[in-house]
């Protein structure tokens, strides 16, 4: 008897594994399906909630108020209307009026109003989970008419920016304002998107169809599914990408991209990313505290041995920690270059010797470990000791928010926003704190946080002058060394060669809008 | 020579060769490595990622560095880990098993229960718990696996204990008045060297494995150093074009964990007979 129904579980499972391949197959050779290998989970894909890669999903399910649209060679940055057709904002920045698009409809038929837009904003606030936080300054919304929504903020904040971020922006129908966190994990969405989720096996794949009646442009040979198949082998992405079981996927080591790119069928897409790797020194420590002691150690950095090891040459050199593509970018900032002898001169004119040195990064971040190897190396023939210190990020956060005069003397991590701006990587960065969150090389300048406050204060109302005052407190950060800025990530994406309408967004990490695609 | 291929058997010997062979290569590995300073870890990236060739005979790995000079210099920390954590695990295992077993009623069961409690775990799993809780390094890795390592010995040594408690000789002792430590000292502690050397020697490749796992993990030591695991891990994402970053590392674990365990073989297959007989 045991034996018989342990036939039947082998023959059951040999069905369904026969069964799920066959299913993998027929979608990556319909032509209607488009299939990402995505190399991590969805953990949440609750719209209130959702801060990690499940934007990936609900970017096609959901849409906000805006869309931010970066910065391209030829063209500037600028905000897409996207649910809100256009906006104003008063002159003290305070009150912010937008107008929502007409004929739009949720996935479940309701009408896209005013109501839907205030009762979106406000679960999210209320649960007040993921990035939720960025509406802290609305004060409160008012729909005057079903087409018409009014913020009224607390401070002067560019809503226009915020209200397209990839977080706790997206708008929901009024039908679902009720339901909890576990209806949406259970594979149920309620957005305006080109596509509606239909199957969900957490951990494994997620599918979605197009929806009818989407109100925005289709192009000839779209899509009418999209499969998300989760993948966590970076190997495993690379041979579906080359044998055309997946079109899109990344997270391949850049090392491999050479191949790919000899490979006709496949395009190797490279772009630059809102994440930036940079070392932050404690300043609050001697001889850290002095900031020609810093600068000589970042003009010890191999900038370009480390975009060239670590990127296979595709990272860019970070001026300062505000990237290209951000508003706010200071192309001509005044970065150090590698440069051994000067940092030698300096640190023997200061008179620093036999300095011992401890960096801690997380153990998952390869490019830290590369960047800390190469930098040893030039530090040692400097008489500088570095001692690379990998720890689990919760360990290495907890350490460095302790006691700066026990914690680290240099923290390295990477950073991006979660909306659009500047502030957020100099606010949080650099701009004084009494007890360490994430300036977490205790820096402290009167004469820079003044400058920032008055940079954020202007960005809601005249974003030229902003972006001015912005660029002038990061000189001021540049100058004082108060880190050393490792290297702008490139955000590589690899597509198959007969995709039409692929752009990647960095504004949107590995978000891929597959309504605009077709093959 | 004769003699030792006589005791051992061939396999043995070879084993026995290989062993000595990694040994010399820990100790003379400056003089060893075409490339010293790539081996301590000075980076070279203009050479990165290079196929085997004339000038590197294994290739180099993502910064440019000789693997095979990598490998030569990775032998010391290697090795010294498989031999420390064995060496741990006896300074625990030996005082423990001997006194549960010469003493035995009461305390024979505590020390014991407190041996099964560690039994328990999986040793690779407590390993990794206990590497994660106390950080990467070399000396935090060999003290992770020595914990979960020392209960074989406690066990084994416990063994020993039992039945050379009942020996006339140390019955005898304990009726002159000899002092309980000094018996277990002088009189029970030399009969167990060789099943425990056996034992020992049988135990340093998988010791040295699971050191290589959790280095493989990211646990093991501190970069710019490197040991074999840490190698085999840091080549796998370029494994299928660049084969000889992983390969050259994984074939020298392979090689030296299966040198030691054919030399225990030969150990114990000589030491059985006697070992009893004496016993």
């Amino acid at each position: 008897m045991k034996r018989r129904d342990f036939m039947k579980t082998s023959v059951l499972a040999a069905l369904a594994t026969a069964a799920s391949s066959g299913f993998n197959l027929a979608m990556a050779q319909g032509n209607g399906i488009f299939t990402l290998a995505y190399p991590t989970s969805f953990p949440d894909l609750d719209p209130a909630t959702s801060f990690s890669n499940d934007g990936a999903v609900l970017a096609n399910a959901y849409e906000g108020l805006t869309r931010y649209i970066s910065a391209t060679e030829t063209e500037p940055s600028r905000i897409e209307p996207l649910l809100a057709q256009s906006w104003e904002v008063s002159e003290d920045g305070l009150t912010w009026t937008f107008k929502l698009r007409e004929g739009v409809t949720f996935h479940d038929g309701e009408a896209l109003t005013a109501a839907a837009v205030k009762g979106s904003i406000e679960r999210t606030r209320q649960i007040g989970g993921g990035a939720s936080f960025i509406w802290s300054p609305v004060v409160s919304i008012e729909a005057p008419d079903a087409m018409t929504v009014v913020f009224v903020l607390s401070e002067p904040q560019p809503l226009d920016l915020i209200a397209s971020a990839g977080f706790a922006a997206w708008i929901q129908s009024p039908a679902s304002l009720s339901q909890d966190n576990a209806w949406f994990n259970a594979g149920n969405d309620a957005g305006t998107g080109p596509f509606r989720i239909v199957r969900y096996e957490p951990g494994q794949r997620l599918v979605m169809e197009r929806v009818e009646g989407y109100w925005g442009n289709v192009p000839e040979g779209a899509f009418q599914t999209v499969a998300f198949e989760i993948v966590e082998d970076v190997t495993l992405i690379q041979n579906m990408l080359e044998s055309g079981q997946a079109d899109w996927g990344y997270s391949v080591p850049f090392e491999n991209l050479d191949l790919m790119k000899e490979n006709p069928d496949l395009k190797v897409v490279v772009n630059p990313s809102f994440e930036t790797l940079f070392g932050l020194y404690n300043t609050k420590r001697a001889p850290l505290d002095n900031p020609k002691v810093r600068l000589a150690l970042s003009m010890a950095f191999p900038y370009d041995d480390v975009i060239m090891a670590g990127t296979a040459g595709l990272g860019t050199r970070a001026k300062g920690v505000v990237p290209t593509g951000i508003w706010g970018h200071d192309a001509d900032a005044p970065i150090p270059p590698t440069d051994l002898e000067a940092a030698a001169a300096i640190l023997a004119e200061e008179g620093v010797s036999g300095l011992e040195l401890v960096m801690t990064y997380s153990t998952t971040q390869e490019i830290s470990a590369l960047a800390g190897e190469l930098w040893k190396a030039n530090l040692e023939t400097l008489g500088v000791t570095l001692t690379l210190q990998p720890m689990a990020w919760e360990a290495q956060w907890q350490m460095a928010k302790s006691d700066p005069a026990s914690a680290q003397d240099i923290f390295v991590m990477y950073w991006w926003p979660t909306y659009v701006t500047p502030h957020d990587y100099l606010l949080s960065l650099f701009r004084s704190e009494d007890e360490p969150l994430f300036n977490l090389g205790y820096y402290s300048n009167p004469k820079f946080d003044e400058v920032l406050d008055e940079a954020a204060r202007l960005s809601g109302v005249d974003r030229p002058k902003a972006e001015e005052m912005f660029i002038e407190a990061q000189r001021i950060v540049v100058e004082d060394a108060a880190a050393v800025f490792m290297l702008d990530r490139p955000n590589v994406h690899i597509i198959r060669s007969d995709i039409k309408g692929y752009t990647d967004n960095p504004a949107y990490g590995h978000v891929t809008f597959v309504g605009d695609m077709s093959r | 020579m004769r003699r030792v291929i006589y005791r051992l058997g061939w396999p043995g010997t070879i084993a026995l060769l290989c062993v000595m062979g990694f040994i010399c290569m820990a100790l003379f590995a400056p003089w060893l490595a075409p490339y010293p300073a790539q081996g301590a870890g000075a980076p070279n990236v203009v050479a990165k990622l290079s196929p085997p060739s004339a000038d590197y005979w294994f290739g180099t790995d993502h910064l440019g560095r000789d693997v095979l000079s990598r490998v030569i210099y990775a032998t010391r920390i290697s090795l010294s880990n498989g031999i420390l954590i064995v060496g741990f695990s006896l300074l625990i295992g030996l005082p423990i098993g001997l006194a549960a077993g010469y003493f035995g009623g009461w305390v024979d069961e505590a020390l014991m229960r407190v041996t099964d409690v560690f039994l328990a775990f999986p040793a690779l799993l407590l390993a990794v718990l206990m590497a994660a809780a106390m950080g990467p390094g070399f000396l935090n890795s060999v003290i992770a696996v020595a914990v979960t390592w020392w209960p074989w010995y406690a066990r084994l040594a416990r063994a020993e204990g039992m039945v050379l408690r009942g020996q006339p000789y140390v019955e005898a002792a304990r009726l002159a008045g000899v002092s309980h430590p000094r018996i277990i000292l002088r009189h029970i502690l030399p009969a167990t060297g060789r099943p425990l050397t056996v034992q020992a020697a049988l135990d340093v490749g998988p010791a040295l494995l699971t050191a290589a796992a959790l280095s493989f993990l990211g646990l093991g030591v501190l970069p710019p150093d490197a040991d074999w695991g840490q190698m085999v891990d840091a080549g796998r994402k370029f494994f299928p074009a660049r084969w000889w970053y992983s390969v050259a590392p994984g074939l020298t674990i392979f090689l030296v964990a299966l040198s030691f365990s054919v030399l225990g073989d030969a150990l114990r297959d000589r030491t059985k007979g006697p070992s009893r007989a004496s016993a």
